[in-house]
């Protein structure tokens, strides 16, 4: 089981105040707590910039938290019997327990699968037996056999995810993160990523991951949670989220969601409609001209 | 340890696979460095050999035929110069004499007697013109012109220096024997040197210089490639961050890089060694016999017993240079960053290797503390196998513990969030278009450095070529020059400069701080110069000279010239614009930064301010006063108070020049420049006392400050 406990990220970016440019921190991540349990999918959803990629960074052990803690037991829940109850402290042990999957973790292009699953073998502990026998068998479960020996860079895009998927399995990790893993993939290669998931799932792994496509989390995830902003928004069930906002699709809920906090953020704001970096936030100050155009060019078509 | 060796087989087979690496690990030691020398030796020779077959006309004055024919003597079947000769009998004449051969070989010149040779000379239709006149008591006095931009007009120039030599030899022997001496008349006493140095030696001080810089520029050239490709390469292909995912600690990622790019660049530096040695010793045996010669009391059995010692010098400068490279490239986020990173490095270490080529340097026990520097020593001394074990073993550690010292800071200070998501240095902004600047920017670190760069060579330059002609223009020039470029910047750049350079109303704490800590550091600084002098006496220098024109000014001007406007100016540079940009930076806006980054800040630009002094003897001292005025500057929250006790600290010097009895008489330490020991204590304790009062009076933050 993975859980964040208050965790938060505090950056820095510059502000312009009046006629300076001043620099303030600000959080990225504001006191997120979450759970994932074994056998269980988690979607993390929100807008571009809400906190999900540097979320996912701090669970999967790539950011050191400013605040708050991960935490990561072997079981479901904290066994007692189990030295320090289950829980792992050491760094490497967390890392060796998570397989950690983003658009931003390539792959060695001058190394071929078969010298790269091995690479990792060795550093996952695992004895030469165990490295090939491992090996043939994600290579045949991905379907990867014709081109083990191939060069990572002479493959192409879904060969090379699947290449990634065989990262991650090489480990057998208890948890997965996985960060936007079927951004920009044809229909096969995401299928193939969704199958993954469920597949893990099913073995009684825990699934974290977070995603733009919210059909594929309506159907996919146990729970979701939604973030705006570096806070969750929202959580539950697919269909608790359903009811609570009386839509009929995760799509509609994300709106109504989102929109109600912007609403409230612009309540709170001391300057509404402008962004600390100088842009006019998605939504804000843009919306309104853009709406103003639509409504002239609509006028003018009419 | 089972980690790191996994990690290292696999750094290994990514460098190994990369084109790029091979390329400078094989390509250019192996086969580039044979190609050009041994390239480069044969068409040198070959060029030489072309000149020597080519015939070379020199032009003389027809009326001194017999100075001509005296030279043509010189050849063993005498030559006949006639004016009505033509070229071609001439030339076939210059062939016989060749085929002739002579003991002492004299090039082919055939002379052509004519009116007026410059012009043809210059025109390059003959290659050297004779201008000859005899004095009366029969001396001769012969002018060789000649083009030196003409490769056969200079080679022209040469052999007739050497047959005028000779034939001035022979005449010189001719009168002697005229006169009834012998050639020992000339010389009653022949003075001969004789070098007790055994061949070994001579020769192994002679190349163990170059030999050493070889070794360390081979080196740099071998772990620079992989630095880049294993921290910023890895960065820029997106697989540091799936690295990172992975069960191994920062310490083990930086040590299994680290040992990786230590092999290759030792693997680079013996295939360069081995085929530039391959390469020399070709020339010599084969192309070169009488450089043989030269060494052949140099015993390379010898040298073959110092191997081990030189692969573990090898090692160990490899393993230093690589801790080198790593700290900068690791920053980087791209492999055109980190280059441009790595070039002052390279630079640098470049420099340093080059130490042992100037003549007596020596390893010492301070010398040996100085990284690369101590190995370059070092390699000098195996060769020329005289050597000091002590300092030898000495250099080995004191290089492998700053190696050490560095991999150590690199894995505690980088965590991999620093090394994944880092923004690299702050880049440059000065040559960014001015409509695109925000306004109230602050310059980066980047242009810090360039503005500073620029004011260096401005003034070094500019300055330097007006003070050449008039002083009192060249301090005005230089000074405005020191303003000018950080007002420029600042302008350009839209920052703010009431808040950068604090142009803000002193407050009377800070006055009356600013002064006691100046006392202080005045106090402090002629206490370190006392001690300076002491330890440096030869590099004292009497400025007073340098300072003549100015100092018989008339005192406004004076004042003007030597307190006022160096106290504005540099005051704006160094505190203003330099102390205040880099403070800005290193603090990053961060409470918690504030105290480390503003020591920082003070420590570097006070550390520039002294350098642009250029002074060894002043250098604590001007270190100490800047370093004092930056406080100032940092907690009273104003730059006119620094300004006001640069000006009185200017003045002060101002007026010893002018008036040194008077200003004897009223200040005596202004003047006094021995002091006892007891009263070095005294200005110690007494410059500290003052000091830590200032410190204390000063506000801590300036009010206005807070926001």
């Amino acid at each position: 089981m993975i859980e964040a406990i208050g965790l938060c990220k505090q950056f820095e970016r510059s502000v312009k105040k009046g006629r300076r440019t001043v620099k303030e921190t600000f959080l990225a991540v504001d006191h997120v707590s979450l759970q994932a349990r074994p056998g269980e999918i988690i979607g993390i959803l929100g807008p571009n910039g809400a906190g999900k990629t540097t979320l996912l960074r701090m669970l999967g052990m790539l950011m050191t938290p400013t605040g708050g803690e991960v935490r990561l037991t072997l079981q479901g829940e904290p066994d007692l019997t189990m030295p320090n109850g289950g829980v792992i402290e050491s760094e490497t042990a967390k890392k060796a327990a998570i397989g950690y999957l983003s658009g931003n973790t390539k792959l060695y292009p001058r190394f071929s699968i078969r010298e790269y699953l091995r690479f990792l073998g060795e550093l996952y502990g695992l004895d030469r037996r165990q490295i090939e026998e491992r090996t043939a068998e994600i290579s045949r479960v991905l379907d990867m056999e014709p081109f083990l020996d191939n060069r990572i860079e002479k493959l192409s895009t879904g060969q090379t995810q699947r290449a990634s998927i065989a990262r991650c399995l090489m480990a057998d990790p208890q948890i997965y993160i996985l960060d936007e893993p079927t951004l920009g993939l044809d229909i096969l290669s995401a299928d193939a990523i969704i199958h993954f998931m469920k597949e893990q799932k099913e073995r009684g792994k825990t699934v974290l991951y977070s995603t733009h496509y919210l059909e594929e989390a309506q159907f996919l995830c146990d729970r979701v949670y939604m973030i705006c902003d570096g806070r969750i928004v929202a959580q539950g069930t697919p269909r608790e989220l359903l009811a609570q906002t009386g839509t009929e699709s995760l799509r509609e809920a994300f709106h109504q969601i989102y929109d109600m906090q912007t609403e409230a953020g612009k309540e709170q704001s001391v300057t509404p409609g402008e962004r600390i970096d100088g842009k006019a936030s998605p939504g804000r100050d843009t919306g309104s001209r853009g709406d103003n155009e639509n409504r002239e060019k609509g006028g003018a078509s009419a | 340890m089972r980690q790191v060796k996994t990690l290292v087989r696999k750094e290994m087979l990514d460098i190994l696979r990369d084109k790029k690496t091979l390329v400078m690990m094989v390509v250019v030691p192996v086969l580039l460095y044979p190609l050009i020398i041994i390239g480069m030796s044969l068409a040198f020779s070959y060029m030489m050999q072309s000149q020597e077959s080519k015939e070379h006309t020199v032009g003389y004055p027809v009326e001194y035929q017999e100075m001509v024919e005296g030279l043509q003597s010189l050849y063993p079947k005498n030559k006949a110069a006639d004016g009505d000769r033509t070229d071609a009998e001439d030339t076939a004449d210059a062939e016989d004499t060749a085929d002739a051969g002579t003991g002492e070989e004299l090039a082919d010149l055939t002379f052509v007697p004519a009116k007026a040779g410059e012009e043809d000379c210059v025109k390059e239709t003959t290659d050297a013109w004779l201008e000859i006149s005899r004095a009366e008591n029969g001396a001769w006095h012969v002018t060789v012109q000649y083009t030196s931009s003409n490769e056969s007009s200079a080679y022209t120039s040469e052999a007739l220096s050497d047959l005028l030599g000779e034939y001035s030899d022979r005449l010189l022997a001719e009168n002697l024997r005229a006169q009834g001496l012998d050639e020992e008349f000339l010389h009653p006493v022949v003075c001969e040197e004789e070098d007790l140095t055994p061949a070994s030696e001579s020769f192994g001080m002679d190349i163990g210089g170059s030999i050493g810089m070889i070794l360390i520029v081979t080196i740099l050239l071998g772990a620079v490639y992989p630095a880049i490709d294993a921290t910023a390469g890895e960065k820029e292909r997106g697989t540091l961050e799936t690295l990172l995912t992975l069960p191994v600690t920062n310490f083990q990622m930086i040590l299994s890089k680290y040992i990786s790019v230590a092999f290759f660049a030792c693997v680079t530096a013996v295939l360069s060694l081995l085929s530039l040695g391959g390469s020399v010793l070709f020339l010599m045996f084969g192309l070169s016999p009488e450089l043989a010669d030269q060494m052949q009391g140099f015993s390379f059995a010898a040298l073959l017993r110092q191997l081990p010692l030189l692969v573990v010098t090898l090692i160990v400068t490899a393993l230093l240079i690589t801790a080198l490279c790593m700290c900068f490239c690791v920053f980087a986020r791209s492999f055109k960053e980190a280059n441009n990173y790595v070039t002052p490095v390279l630079f640098v270490v470049m420099l340093a290797s080059m130490t042992a080529m100037l003549p007596s340097t020596r390893l010492d026990y301070r010398t040996v503390l100085i990284p690369v520097v101590n190995v370059s020593l070092m390699v000098k001394q195996i060769i020329a196998q005289q050597f000091d074990a002590g300092l030898v073993g000495m250099t080995i550690l004191v290089n492998f513990g700053y190696s050490v010292v560095i991999v150590w800071i690199l894995a505690r200070m980088y965590n991999s969030e620093d090394i994944l998501f880092s923004d690299g240095f702050r880049g440059l902004r000065l040559f960014q278009r001015r409509s695109e600047i925000r306004k109230g920017t602050v310059p980066g670190t980047g242009d810090l450095v360039i503005s500073t760069a620029l004011v260096l060579l401005l003034v070094l330059y500019v300055g330097m070529a007006v003070t050449a002609r008039s002083t009192i223009a060249g301090t005005v020039v230089t000074e405005l020059i020191i303003l000018a470029v950080p007002v420029f910047v600042v302008w350009y750049m839209k920052s703010d400069a009431r808040r950068l350079f604090r142009l803000r109303t002193p407050s009377a704490r800070a006055c009356a701080g600013g002064l006691l800590l100046y006392l202080g550091v005045f106090v402090l600084g002629l206490f370190c110069s006392m001690i300076a002098i002491y330890l440096l006496p030869e590099s004292t220098q009497n400025l007073e000279g340098a300072y003549a024109e100015i100092v018989a000014q008339p005192l406004p001007i004076l004042l003007l010239l030597i307190a006022v406007l160096p106290a504005a100016c540099e005051e704006i540079l160094f505190r203003g614009f330099l102390f205040g940009g880099l403070r800005e930076h290193f603090t990053a806006g961060k409470r918690e930064r504030e105290q480390a980054g503003g020591i920082w800040a003070l420590v570097l630009s006070a550390l520039v301010f002294a350098v642009f002094h250029m002074s060894l003897v002043k250098l604590p001292a001007t270190f100490l006063l800047g370093a004092g005025f930056a406080f100032i500057v940092w907690k009273g929250g104003s730059i006119y108070v620094s300004m006001a006790l640069h000006c009185l600290n200017n003045a002060l010097s101002a007026a010893v020049m002018k008036y040194p009895e008077q200003m004897g008489k009223i200040f005596p330490l202004l003047v006094k420049e021995e002091f006892t020991p007891t009263e070095l204590a005294i200005l110690l304790v007494g410059g500290l006392a003052l000091a830590a009062a200032g410190i204390a009076i000063l506000p801590g933050k300036n009010k206005k400050e807070r926001r």
